[in-house]
Protein backbone atom coordinates (compact mmCIF):
# COMPACT_ATOMS: atom_id res chain seq x y z
CA UNK A 1 0.00 0.00 0.00
CA UNK A 2 2.83 2.26 0.87
CA UNK A 3 4.24 2.05 -2.64
CA UNK A 4 0.94 2.99 -4.19
CA UNK A 5 0.57 5.86 -1.83
CA UNK A 6 4.05 7.14 -2.55
CA UNK A 7 3.38 6.84 -6.25
CA UNK A 8 0.24 8.96 -6.05
CA UNK A 9 1.80 11.47 -3.69
CA UNK A 10 4.61 12.01 -6.14
CA UNK A 11 2.82 11.76 -9.47
CA UNK A 12 -0.91 12.15 -8.74
CA UNK A 13 -1.09 15.91 -9.49
CA UNK A 14 0.96 15.43 -12.68
CA UNK A 15 -1.25 12.59 -13.83
CA UNK A 16 -4.35 14.71 -13.41
CA UNK A 17 -2.81 17.75 -15.06
CA UNK A 18 -1.47 15.83 -18.06
CA UNK A 19 -4.67 13.81 -18.44
CA UNK A 20 -6.66 17.04 -18.58
CA UNK A 21 -4.16 18.40 -21.11
CA UNK A 22 -4.45 15.25 -23.12
CA UNK A 23 -8.22 15.37 -23.13
CA UNK A 24 -8.21 19.03 -24.08
CA UNK A 25 -5.84 18.43 -27.00
CA UNK A 26 -7.85 15.45 -28.23
CA UNK A 27 -11.20 17.17 -27.78
CA UNK A 28 -10.10 20.29 -29.61
CA UNK A 29 -8.62 18.24 -32.46
CA UNK A 30 -11.83 16.22 -32.85
CA UNK A 31 -14.07 19.30 -32.73
CA UNK A 32 -12.00 20.97 -35.45
CA UNK A 33 -11.86 17.75 -37.49
CA UNK A 34 -15.64 17.28 -37.25
CA UNK A 35 -16.21 20.90 -38.26
CA UNK A 36 -14.12 20.36 -41.38
CA UNK A 37 -14.77 16.71 -42.25
CA UNK A 38 -18.57 16.48 -41.86
CA UNK A 39 -19.42 19.37 -44.23
CA UNK A 40 -16.72 18.15 -46.62
CA UNK A 41 -18.11 14.60 -46.51
CA UNK A 42 -21.63 15.91 -47.16
CA UNK A 43 -20.36 17.95 -50.08
CA UNK A 44 -18.47 14.98 -51.52
CA UNK A 45 -21.56 12.78 -51.24
CA UNK A 46 -23.68 15.28 -53.14
CA UNK A 47 -21.34 16.76 -55.71
CA UNK A 48 -22.01 15.99 -59.34
CA UNK A 49 -18.29 16.00 -60.04
CA UNK A 50 -17.71 12.25 -59.83
CA UNK A 51 -13.90 12.46 -59.82
CA UNK A 52 -13.74 14.66 -56.74
CA UNK A 53 -14.67 12.14 -53.99
CA UNK A 54 -11.99 9.56 -54.89
CA UNK A 55 -9.44 12.37 -55.21
CA UNK A 56 -10.13 13.97 -51.84
CA UNK A 57 -10.55 10.66 -50.03
CA UNK A 58 -7.33 9.48 -51.69
CA UNK A 59 -5.35 12.47 -50.45
CA UNK A 60 -6.78 12.03 -46.96
CA UNK A 61 -5.90 8.35 -47.17
CA UNK A 62 -2.27 9.14 -47.98
CA UNK A 63 -2.14 11.46 -44.98
CA UNK A 64 -3.41 8.57 -42.89
CA UNK A 65 -0.82 6.15 -44.24
CA UNK A 66 2.17 8.35 -43.35
CA UNK A 67 3.43 7.10 -39.96
CA UNK A 68 2.25 9.46 -37.26
CA UNK A 69 5.74 10.21 -36.05
CA UNK A 70 6.81 11.14 -39.57
CA UNK A 71 3.78 13.39 -39.97
CA UNK A 72 4.60 15.18 -36.74
CA UNK A 73 8.20 15.60 -37.81
CA UNK A 74 7.07 16.93 -41.16
CA UNK A 75 4.78 19.47 -39.51
CA UNK A 76 7.60 20.62 -37.24
CA UNK A 77 9.76 21.10 -40.33
CA UNK A 78 6.95 23.03 -42.00
CA UNK A 79 6.58 25.25 -38.92
CA UNK A 80 10.33 25.83 -38.85
CA UNK A 81 10.40 26.88 -42.49
CA UNK A 82 7.41 29.14 -41.94
CA UNK A 83 9.27 30.75 -39.06
CA UNK A 84 6.75 29.62 -36.44
CA UNK A 85 7.44 28.08 -33.08
CA UNK A 86 8.25 24.39 -33.59
CA UNK A 87 7.45 23.27 -30.09
CA UNK A 88 4.22 23.31 -28.22
CA UNK A 89 0.54 23.08 -28.72
CA UNK A 90 -0.09 24.25 -32.30
CA UNK A 91 2.01 21.83 -34.36
CA UNK A 92 0.69 18.94 -32.25
CA UNK A 93 -2.90 20.03 -32.75
CA UNK A 94 -2.40 20.34 -36.50
CA UNK A 95 -1.04 16.80 -36.74
CA UNK A 96 -3.97 15.41 -34.77
CA UNK A 97 -6.55 17.26 -36.87
CA UNK A 98 -4.99 15.95 -40.09
CA UNK A 99 -5.09 12.44 -38.69
CA UNK A 100 -8.68 12.65 -37.47
CA UNK A 101 -10.08 13.99 -40.74
CA UNK A 102 -10.17 10.85 -42.82
CA UNK A 103 -12.36 8.46 -40.79
CA UNK A 104 -14.94 11.18 -40.19
CA UNK A 105 -14.96 12.38 -43.79
CA UNK A 106 -15.06 8.88 -45.22
CA UNK A 107 -17.86 7.76 -42.93
CA UNK A 108 -19.91 10.89 -43.61
CA UNK A 109 -19.47 10.30 -47.32
CA UNK A 110 -20.35 6.60 -47.28
CA UNK A 111 -23.10 7.11 -44.68
CA UNK A 112 -24.91 9.47 -47.01
CA UNK A 113 -24.14 7.51 -50.14
CA UNK A 114 -25.55 4.30 -48.71
CA UNK A 115 -28.99 5.84 -48.14
CA UNK A 116 -31.31 3.93 -50.44
CA UNK A 117 -31.85 5.96 -53.65
CA UNK A 118 -35.54 5.06 -53.67
CA UNK A 119 -35.92 6.58 -50.20
CA UNK A 120 -34.32 9.80 -51.45
CA UNK A 121 -36.45 9.79 -54.56
CA UNK A 122 -39.64 9.33 -52.61
CA UNK A 123 -38.60 12.23 -50.37
CA UNK A 124 -38.12 14.44 -53.42
CA UNK A 125 -41.33 13.09 -54.94
CA UNK A 126 -43.27 14.14 -51.86
CA UNK A 127 -42.07 17.70 -52.33
CA UNK A 128 -39.03 18.06 -50.08
CA UNK A 129 -36.45 20.64 -51.11
CA UNK A 130 -32.92 19.22 -51.58
CA UNK A 131 -31.96 20.76 -48.20
CA UNK A 132 -34.93 19.09 -46.54
CA UNK A 133 -34.01 15.74 -48.07
CA UNK A 134 -30.53 16.17 -46.55
CA UNK A 135 -31.66 17.27 -43.10
CA UNK A 136 -34.80 15.15 -42.67
CA UNK A 137 -33.77 11.98 -44.48
CA UNK A 138 -30.11 11.60 -45.44
CA UNK A 139 -28.41 12.86 -42.28
CA UNK A 140 -30.60 10.97 -39.80
CA UNK A 141 -30.07 7.78 -41.77
CA UNK A 142 -26.30 8.41 -42.03
CA UNK A 143 -25.89 9.48 -38.39
CA UNK A 144 -24.87 6.09 -36.96
CA UNK A 145 -22.15 5.74 -39.61
CA UNK A 146 -20.90 9.30 -39.06
CA UNK A 147 -20.79 8.70 -35.30
CA UNK A 148 -18.77 5.53 -35.86
CA UNK A 149 -16.24 7.63 -37.80
CA UNK A 150 -16.00 10.13 -34.96
CA UNK A 151 -15.49 7.31 -32.48
CA UNK A 152 -12.67 5.75 -34.52
CA UNK A 153 -11.00 9.14 -34.95
CA UNK A 154 -11.23 9.92 -31.24
CA UNK A 155 -9.67 6.64 -30.16
CA UNK A 156 -6.83 7.06 -32.66
CA UNK A 157 -6.29 10.66 -31.67
CA UNK A 158 -5.96 9.75 -28.00
CA UNK A 159 -3.22 7.32 -29.00
CA UNK A 160 -1.39 9.62 -31.39
CA UNK A 161 -1.64 12.54 -28.97
CA UNK A 162 0.88 10.74 -26.73
CA UNK A 163 3.45 11.26 -29.51
CA UNK A 164 2.85 14.97 -29.30
CA UNK A 165 4.72 14.82 -26.01
CA UNK A 166 7.85 14.74 -28.17
CA UNK A 167 7.31 18.29 -29.32
CA UNK A 168 6.10 19.59 -26.01
CA UNK A 169 2.44 19.81 -26.98
CA UNK A 170 1.46 18.63 -23.52
CA UNK A 171 -0.55 15.57 -22.62
CA UNK A 172 0.33 12.20 -21.20
CA UNK A 173 3.10 11.78 -23.80
CA UNK A 174 5.26 14.13 -21.73
CA UNK A 175 5.09 11.74 -18.76
CA UNK A 176 5.78 8.72 -20.99
CA UNK A 177 8.85 10.27 -22.60
CA UNK A 178 10.14 11.45 -19.27
CA UNK A 179 9.74 7.88 -18.03
CA UNK A 180 11.57 6.46 -21.04
CA UNK A 181 14.55 8.73 -20.57
CA UNK A 182 16.34 6.92 -17.73
CA UNK A 183 14.77 3.56 -17.11
CA UNK A 184 14.41 1.72 -14.82
CA UNK A 185 14.76 4.56 -12.34
CA UNK A 186 11.91 6.52 -13.95
CA UNK A 187 9.57 3.59 -14.48
CA UNK A 188 6.98 5.32 -12.27
CA UNK A 189 6.65 8.13 -14.84
CA UNK A 190 6.11 5.57 -17.56
CA UNK A 191 3.29 3.96 -15.60
CA UNK A 192 1.77 7.35 -14.75
CA UNK A 193 1.60 8.16 -18.47
CA UNK A 194 0.68 4.88 -20.11
CA UNK A 195 -2.10 3.65 -17.82
CA UNK A 196 -4.24 6.82 -18.03
CA UNK A 197 -3.66 6.97 -21.82
CA UNK A 198 -4.89 3.40 -22.24
CA UNK A 199 -7.86 3.97 -19.93
CA UNK A 200 -8.76 7.18 -21.77
CA UNK A 201 -8.87 5.35 -25.10
CA UNK A 202 -11.00 2.56 -23.70
CA UNK A 203 -13.37 4.98 -21.96
CA UNK A 204 -13.74 7.12 -25.09
CA UNK A 205 -14.52 4.04 -27.16
CA UNK A 206 -17.20 2.88 -24.71
CA UNK A 207 -18.76 6.33 -24.22
CA UNK A 208 -18.91 7.20 -27.89
CA UNK A 209 -20.20 3.70 -28.66
CA UNK A 210 -23.05 4.32 -26.24
CA UNK A 211 -23.70 7.74 -27.80
CA UNK A 212 -23.73 6.13 -31.23
CA UNK A 213 -26.43 3.68 -30.17
CA UNK A 214 -28.38 6.41 -28.46
CA UNK A 215 -28.30 8.60 -31.58
CA UNK A 216 -29.33 5.74 -33.87
CA UNK A 217 -32.95 6.32 -34.81
CA UNK A 218 -35.06 3.64 -33.10
CA UNK A 219 -36.38 2.45 -36.44
CA UNK A 220 -32.85 1.49 -37.46
CA UNK A 221 -31.84 -0.35 -34.32
CA UNK A 222 -31.32 -4.03 -34.83
CA UNK A 223 -32.95 -5.11 -31.60
CA UNK A 224 -36.37 -3.71 -32.52
CA UNK A 225 -38.63 -6.71 -32.70
CA UNK A 226 -40.57 -7.42 -35.84
CA UNK A 227 -44.22 -7.74 -35.02
CA UNK A 228 -46.75 -9.15 -37.42
CA UNK B 1 -58.23 16.88 -61.91
CA UNK B 2 -57.40 15.89 -65.43
CA UNK B 3 -53.93 14.98 -66.69
CA UNK B 4 -53.00 15.28 -70.36
CA UNK B 5 -49.90 13.86 -71.98
CA UNK B 6 -49.39 15.49 -75.35
CA UNK B 7 -46.81 13.85 -77.60
CA UNK B 8 -44.43 13.37 -74.66
CA UNK B 9 -40.98 11.95 -75.32
CA UNK B 10 -38.18 11.21 -72.87
CA UNK B 11 -34.66 10.46 -74.05
CA UNK B 12 -32.20 9.77 -71.23
CA UNK B 13 -28.64 11.08 -71.24
CA UNK B 14 -27.34 7.69 -72.36
CA UNK B 15 -29.53 7.87 -75.47
CA UNK B 16 -32.27 5.48 -74.37
CA UNK B 17 -35.66 6.55 -75.60
CA UNK B 18 -37.76 5.59 -72.58
CA UNK B 19 -41.00 7.22 -73.69
CA UNK B 20 -41.78 7.87 -77.32
CA UNK B 21 -44.54 10.24 -78.39
CA UNK B 22 -47.01 9.45 -75.61
CA UNK B 23 -50.40 11.07 -76.00
CA UNK B 24 -52.85 10.07 -73.32
CA UNK B 25 -55.45 11.63 -71.05
CA UNK B 26 -56.30 10.66 -67.53
CA UNK B 27 -59.80 11.83 -66.69
CA UNK B 28 -60.93 13.39 -63.44
CA UNK B 29 -61.59 10.73 -60.82
CA UNK B 30 -60.32 7.95 -63.03
CA UNK B 31 -57.81 5.23 -62.19
CA UNK B 32 -55.55 4.80 -65.19
CA UNK B 33 -53.21 1.83 -65.10
CA UNK B 34 -49.92 1.98 -67.00
CA UNK B 35 -49.16 -1.63 -67.86
CA UNK B 36 -46.01 -3.01 -69.41
CA UNK B 37 -42.86 -5.03 -68.90
CA UNK B 38 -39.73 -3.47 -67.42
CA UNK B 39 -38.30 -1.01 -69.92
CA UNK B 40 -41.70 -0.26 -71.37
CA UNK B 41 -41.55 3.33 -70.10
CA UNK B 42 -44.45 3.01 -67.66
CA UNK B 43 -42.57 4.25 -64.58
CA UNK B 44 -40.82 7.00 -66.55
CA UNK B 45 -44.20 8.19 -67.83
CA UNK B 46 -45.53 8.33 -64.29
CA UNK B 47 -42.50 10.11 -62.84
CA UNK B 48 -42.82 12.84 -65.44
CA UNK B 49 -46.13 13.88 -63.89
CA UNK B 50 -44.46 15.06 -60.66
CA UNK B 51 -41.30 16.08 -62.50
CA UNK B 52 -39.01 13.55 -60.86
CA UNK B 53 -38.13 13.08 -64.52
CA UNK B 54 -38.59 15.92 -66.98
CA UNK B 55 -39.81 15.31 -70.53
CA UNK B 56 -37.40 15.87 -73.41
CA UNK B 57 -40.22 17.13 -75.59
CA UNK B 58 -43.98 17.33 -75.55
CA UNK B 59 -46.26 18.72 -72.91
CA UNK B 60 -47.89 17.42 -69.75
CA UNK B 61 -50.75 19.49 -68.38
CA UNK B 62 -52.79 19.20 -65.21
CA UNK B 63 -56.20 20.78 -65.68
CA UNK B 64 -54.79 22.58 -68.71
CA UNK B 65 -51.72 24.07 -66.97
CA UNK B 66 -48.34 22.95 -68.26
CA UNK B 67 -46.47 21.36 -65.34
CA UNK B 68 -43.18 22.82 -66.59
CA UNK B 69 -44.56 26.25 -65.76
CA UNK B 70 -45.19 25.24 -62.13
CA UNK B 71 -42.78 25.18 -59.22
CA UNK B 72 -41.75 21.51 -58.93
CA UNK B 73 -41.77 21.57 -55.13
CA UNK B 74 -45.33 22.82 -54.76
CA UNK B 75 -46.43 20.65 -57.70
CA UNK B 76 -45.15 17.57 -55.86
CA UNK B 77 -46.74 18.55 -52.57
CA UNK B 78 -50.08 18.54 -54.36
CA UNK B 79 -49.63 15.04 -55.78
CA UNK B 80 -49.77 11.88 -53.66
CA UNK B 81 -46.90 9.49 -54.28
CA UNK B 82 -46.62 5.85 -53.24
CA UNK B 83 -43.98 3.38 -54.32
CA UNK B 84 -43.38 -0.25 -53.59
CA UNK B 85 -41.24 -1.82 -50.93
CA UNK B 86 -38.83 0.59 -49.29
CA UNK B 87 -40.82 3.77 -49.77
CA UNK B 88 -41.31 4.45 -46.04
CA UNK B 89 -38.68 6.42 -44.14
CA UNK B 90 -37.15 3.84 -41.79
CA UNK B 91 -36.13 6.39 -39.15
CA UNK B 92 -39.62 7.83 -38.78
CA UNK B 93 -42.59 6.34 -36.98
CA UNK B 94 -45.77 5.48 -38.84
CA UNK B 95 -47.30 8.78 -37.72
CA UNK B 96 -44.21 10.78 -38.75
CA UNK B 97 -44.17 9.10 -42.15
CA UNK B 98 -47.80 9.96 -42.81
CA UNK B 99 -47.28 13.51 -41.52
CA UNK B 100 -44.47 14.39 -43.94
CA UNK B 101 -46.43 16.26 -46.59
CA UNK B 102 -48.84 17.97 -44.16
CA UNK B 103 -45.72 19.02 -42.25
CA UNK B 104 -44.11 20.42 -45.40
CA UNK B 105 -47.33 22.29 -46.10
CA UNK B 106 -47.16 23.82 -42.63
CA UNK B 107 -50.32 22.34 -41.14
CA UNK B 108 -50.93 22.85 -37.44
CA UNK B 109 -49.81 20.13 -35.05
CA UNK B 110 -53.33 19.23 -33.94
CA UNK B 111 -54.66 19.11 -37.50
CA UNK B 112 -51.82 16.79 -38.49
CA UNK B 113 -52.44 14.49 -35.56
CA UNK B 114 -56.14 14.08 -36.24
CA UNK B 115 -55.46 13.58 -39.96
CA UNK B 116 -52.95 10.83 -39.17
CA UNK B 117 -55.47 9.01 -36.98
CA UNK B 118 -58.19 9.43 -39.58
CA UNK B 119 -55.97 7.93 -42.29
CA UNK B 120 -54.82 5.05 -40.11
CA UNK B 121 -58.44 4.17 -39.51
CA UNK B 122 -59.13 4.50 -43.22
CA UNK B 123 -56.47 1.92 -44.10
CA UNK B 124 -57.49 -0.36 -41.25
CA UNK B 125 -54.60 0.15 -38.83
CA UNK B 126 -55.69 1.11 -35.31
CA UNK B 127 -54.04 4.46 -34.48
CA UNK B 128 -53.25 3.68 -30.84
CA UNK B 129 -51.53 0.46 -31.81
CA UNK B 130 -49.69 1.62 -34.92
CA UNK B 131 -49.06 5.37 -34.61
CA UNK B 132 -45.72 5.07 -32.86
CA UNK B 133 -44.34 1.96 -34.54
CA UNK B 134 -41.40 2.02 -36.90
CA UNK B 135 -41.56 0.53 -40.41
CA UNK B 136 -39.35 -2.40 -39.39
CA UNK B 137 -41.96 -3.35 -36.82
CA UNK B 138 -44.62 -3.79 -39.48
CA UNK B 139 -45.46 -6.64 -41.81
CA UNK B 140 -45.21 -6.08 -45.56
CA UNK B 141 -48.94 -5.55 -45.90
CA UNK B 142 -49.04 -3.07 -43.03
CA UNK B 143 -46.19 -1.12 -44.57
CA UNK B 144 -48.00 -0.83 -47.88
CA UNK B 145 -51.10 0.40 -46.05
CA UNK B 146 -49.03 3.10 -44.39
CA UNK B 147 -47.59 3.92 -47.83
CA UNK B 148 -51.09 4.42 -49.20
CA UNK B 149 -52.12 6.48 -46.16
CA UNK B 150 -49.04 8.66 -46.59
CA UNK B 151 -49.83 9.27 -50.25
CA UNK B 152 -53.32 10.43 -49.28
CA UNK B 153 -52.18 12.51 -46.30
CA UNK B 154 -52.71 16.01 -47.64
CA UNK B 155 -55.80 14.92 -49.58
CA UNK B 156 -54.21 15.48 -53.01
CA UNK B 157 -56.50 15.38 -56.04
CA UNK B 158 -53.93 13.28 -57.93
CA UNK B 159 -52.16 10.16 -56.68
CA UNK B 160 -49.28 8.37 -58.39
CA UNK B 161 -48.71 4.74 -57.42
CA UNK B 162 -45.72 2.74 -58.61
CA UNK B 163 -46.41 -0.96 -58.03
CA UNK B 164 -47.71 -0.14 -54.56
CA UNK B 165 -48.59 -3.77 -53.87
CA UNK B 166 -45.56 -5.18 -55.68
CA UNK B 167 -43.57 -6.74 -52.87
CA UNK B 168 -46.38 -8.68 -51.22
CA UNK B 169 -47.39 -12.32 -51.09
CA UNK B 170 -50.36 -13.13 -53.35
CA UNK B 171 -52.93 -13.37 -50.56
CA UNK B 172 -52.02 -10.08 -48.84
CA UNK B 173 -51.79 -8.48 -52.25
CA UNK B 174 -55.28 -9.58 -53.24
CA UNK B 175 -56.62 -8.30 -49.93
CA UNK B 176 -54.96 -4.91 -50.30
CA UNK B 177 -56.14 -4.57 -53.88
CA UNK B 178 -59.69 -5.24 -52.75
CA UNK B 179 -59.42 -2.79 -49.87
CA UNK B 180 -57.94 -0.16 -52.11
CA UNK B 181 -60.75 -0.53 -54.63
CA UNK B 182 -63.28 0.07 -51.86
CA UNK B 183 -61.27 3.00 -50.52
CA UNK B 184 -60.88 4.42 -54.00
CA UNK B 185 -64.61 4.38 -54.67
CA UNK B 186 -65.04 6.60 -51.62
CA UNK B 187 -62.27 9.09 -52.21
CA UNK B 188 -62.53 9.51 -55.99
CA UNK B 189 -59.03 10.61 -56.88
CA UNK B 190 -57.37 10.85 -60.24
CA UNK B 191 -54.92 7.97 -60.01
CA UNK B 192 -52.06 6.80 -62.19
CA UNK B 193 -51.20 3.26 -61.21
CA UNK B 194 -48.11 1.52 -62.59
CA UNK B 195 -47.88 -2.26 -62.70
CA UNK B 196 -46.43 -5.12 -64.72
CA UNK B 197 -49.15 -7.49 -63.52
CA UNK B 198 -51.91 -7.96 -66.09
CA UNK B 199 -54.43 -9.14 -63.51
CA UNK B 200 -53.73 -6.26 -61.18
CA UNK B 201 -54.12 -3.86 -64.11
CA UNK B 202 -57.48 -5.29 -65.11
CA UNK B 203 -58.69 -5.34 -61.53
CA UNK B 204 -57.59 -1.85 -60.49
CA UNK B 205 -58.02 0.20 -63.65
CA UNK B 206 -60.99 2.10 -64.99
CA UNK B 207 -58.82 2.16 -68.06
CA UNK B 208 -55.58 0.36 -68.83
CA UNK B 209 -52.84 1.78 -71.04
CA UNK B 210 -50.44 -0.83 -72.39
CA UNK B 211 -46.94 0.41 -73.18
CA UNK B 212 -44.13 -1.29 -75.02
CA UNK B 213 -40.68 0.16 -75.75
CA UNK B 214 -41.95 3.59 -74.75
CA UNK B 215 -44.88 3.58 -77.14
CA UNK B 216 -48.53 3.46 -76.21
CA UNK B 217 -50.12 0.33 -77.68
CA UNK B 218 -53.69 0.72 -76.55
CA UNK B 219 -55.60 2.54 -73.83
CA UNK B 220 -59.06 1.20 -73.09
CA UNK B 221 -61.33 -0.06 -70.34
CA UNK B 222 -60.23 -3.55 -69.22
CA UNK B 223 -63.14 -5.38 -70.85
CA UNK B 224 -62.54 -3.73 -74.19
CA UNK B 225 -58.83 -4.46 -74.01
CA UNK B 226 -59.48 -8.13 -73.35
CA UNK B 227 -62.29 -8.56 -75.86
CA UNK B 228 -60.86 -6.53 -78.72
CA UNK B 229 -57.10 -6.02 -78.51
CA UNK B 230 -56.07 -3.15 -80.75
CA UNK B 231 -52.93 -4.69 -82.19
CA UNK B 232 -50.80 -7.79 -82.24
CA UNK B 233 -48.67 -6.75 -79.29
CA UNK B 234 -51.66 -6.28 -77.00
CA UNK B 235 -53.09 -9.56 -78.25
CA UNK B 236 -49.93 -11.51 -77.47
CA UNK B 237 -49.32 -9.62 -74.20
CA UNK B 238 -52.70 -10.67 -72.86
CA UNK B 239 -52.70 -13.89 -74.91
CA UNK B 240 -52.03 -16.71 -72.51
CA UNK B 241 -54.25 -15.18 -69.81
CA UNK B 242 -57.22 -14.48 -72.05
CA UNK B 243 -59.60 -16.89 -70.30
CA UNK B 244 -58.90 -15.67 -66.77
CA UNK B 245 -58.94 -12.07 -67.97
CA UNK B 246 -62.33 -12.55 -69.62
CA UNK B 247 -63.72 -13.92 -66.40
CA UNK B 248 -62.24 -10.95 -64.55
CA UNK B 249 -63.56 -8.31 -66.91
CA UNK B 250 -67.00 -9.61 -67.96
CA UNK B 251 -69.78 -8.39 -65.72
CA UNK B 252 -72.58 -10.63 -64.46
CA UNK B 253 -75.08 -8.03 -65.64
CA UNK B 254 -76.64 -10.06 -68.46
CA UNK B 255 -77.01 -13.17 -66.28
CA UNK B 256 -79.14 -11.55 -63.60
CA UNK B 257 -82.69 -12.93 -63.52
CA UNK B 258 -85.37 -10.41 -62.89
CA UNK B 259 -89.13 -10.79 -62.51
CA UNK B 260 -92.05 -8.94 -61.02
CA UNK B 261 -90.74 -9.47 -57.49
CA UNK B 262 -87.84 -7.08 -58.07
CA UNK B 263 -86.67 -4.57 -57.20
CA UNK B 264 -87.39 -4.92 -53.55
CA UNK B 265 -85.61 -3.61 -50.47
CA UNK B 266 -82.62 -5.62 -49.32
CA UNK B 267 -82.82 -7.03 -45.79
CA UNK B 268 -80.09 -5.76 -43.50
CA UNK B 269 -78.38 -9.13 -43.22
CA UNK B 270 -78.05 -9.52 -46.98
CA UNK B 271 -74.28 -9.38 -47.05
CA UNK B 272 -72.11 -10.05 -48.88
CA UNK B 273 -73.96 -8.92 -51.96
CA UNK B 274 -73.25 -8.91 -55.66
CA UNK B 275 -73.63 -5.94 -57.92
CA UNK B 276 -74.41 -5.89 -61.61
CA UNK B 277 -70.95 -4.70 -62.56
CA UNK B 278 -69.15 -7.38 -60.58
CA UNK B 279 -67.09 -9.83 -62.62
CA UNK B 280 -67.77 -13.50 -63.25
CA UNK B 281 -64.78 -14.33 -61.04
CA UNK B 282 -66.11 -12.32 -58.13
CA UNK B 283 -69.48 -14.05 -58.42
CA UNK B 284 -67.78 -17.42 -58.58
CA UNK B 285 -65.76 -16.60 -55.45
CA UNK B 286 -68.87 -15.57 -53.63
CA UNK B 287 -70.67 -18.79 -54.49
CA UNK B 288 -67.65 -20.65 -53.18
CA UNK B 289 -67.62 -18.66 -49.92
CA UNK B 290 -71.33 -18.84 -49.18
CA UNK B 291 -72.03 -22.34 -50.52
CA UNK B 292 -75.37 -21.09 -51.83
CA UNK B 293 -77.02 -21.82 -55.16
CA UNK B 294 -78.51 -18.40 -55.66
CA UNK B 295 -77.31 -14.97 -54.67
CA UNK B 296 -79.16 -11.64 -54.65
CA UNK B 297 -77.83 -8.87 -56.86
CA UNK B 298 -78.17 -5.42 -55.40
CA UNK B 299 -78.12 -1.80 -56.36
CA UNK B 300 -77.73 0.51 -53.41
CA UNK B 301 -80.16 -0.89 -50.80
CA UNK B 302 -82.37 -2.76 -53.24
CA UNK B 303 -82.27 -6.28 -54.57
CA UNK B 304 -82.68 -5.97 -58.33
CA UNK B 305 -82.50 -9.65 -59.23
CA UNK B 306 -81.08 -13.09 -58.62
CA UNK B 307 -78.01 -14.82 -59.98
CA UNK B 308 -78.00 -18.61 -60.03
CA UNK B 309 -74.84 -20.64 -59.83
CA UNK B 310 -76.04 -22.76 -62.73
CA UNK B 311 -76.29 -19.79 -65.09
CA UNK B 312 -72.93 -18.48 -63.99
CA UNK B 313 -71.21 -21.81 -64.68
CA UNK B 314 -72.95 -22.07 -68.05
CA UNK B 315 -71.66 -18.61 -68.96
CA UNK B 316 -68.11 -19.49 -67.92
CA UNK B 317 -68.25 -22.62 -70.10
CA UNK B 318 -69.56 -20.49 -72.95
CA UNK B 319 -66.65 -18.00 -72.60
CA UNK B 320 -64.20 -20.86 -72.66
CA UNK B 321 -65.81 -22.26 -75.82
CA UNK B 322 -65.78 -18.82 -77.43
CA UNK B 323 -62.05 -18.46 -76.80
CA UNK B 324 -61.28 -21.92 -78.09
CA UNK B 325 -63.17 -21.08 -81.26
CA UNK B 326 -61.08 -17.94 -81.88
CA UNK B 327 -57.77 -19.58 -80.95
Amino acid sequence: MNVVRQFFDKLGPDMIRYTVDHLYLTFLAIVIAVAIAVPLGIYLARTRWVRLPPLVLGIAGVMQTVPSLALIAFIVLFFAIAGLSTIGFLPGLLALVLYALLPIMRNTYTGIRQVDPSVKEVAAGMGMQPRQVLVKVELPLALPVIMAGIRISTVWTIGIATLCGLIGAGGLGELIFRGLRSLPRTADYLVAGTIPAALLALAADALLGALERWLTPPGLRGEVSRAE
Amino acid sequence: MKIDFDNVTKVFANGTKAVDGLTLSVNEGETLVLLGTSGSGKTTSMKMVNRLIEPTSGRIAIDGTDIMEQDPISLRRGIGYAIQHIGLFPHMTVAENIAVVPGLLGWEETAIRSRVDELLNLVGLGPTLFRDRYPNQLSGGQRQRVGVARALAADPPIVLMDEPFGALDPITREQLQQEFLELESEIRKTIIFVTHDVFEAVKMGDRVAILDKGRLQQAAPPAELVESPGNEFVDSFLGQHRFQLSLLTRPIDSLVEQDGNYPRPAPEEARPVLRRRDSLVKALDMFKQTGRRELPVCRRREIVGILSKKRLLAEITRVLGELEATA
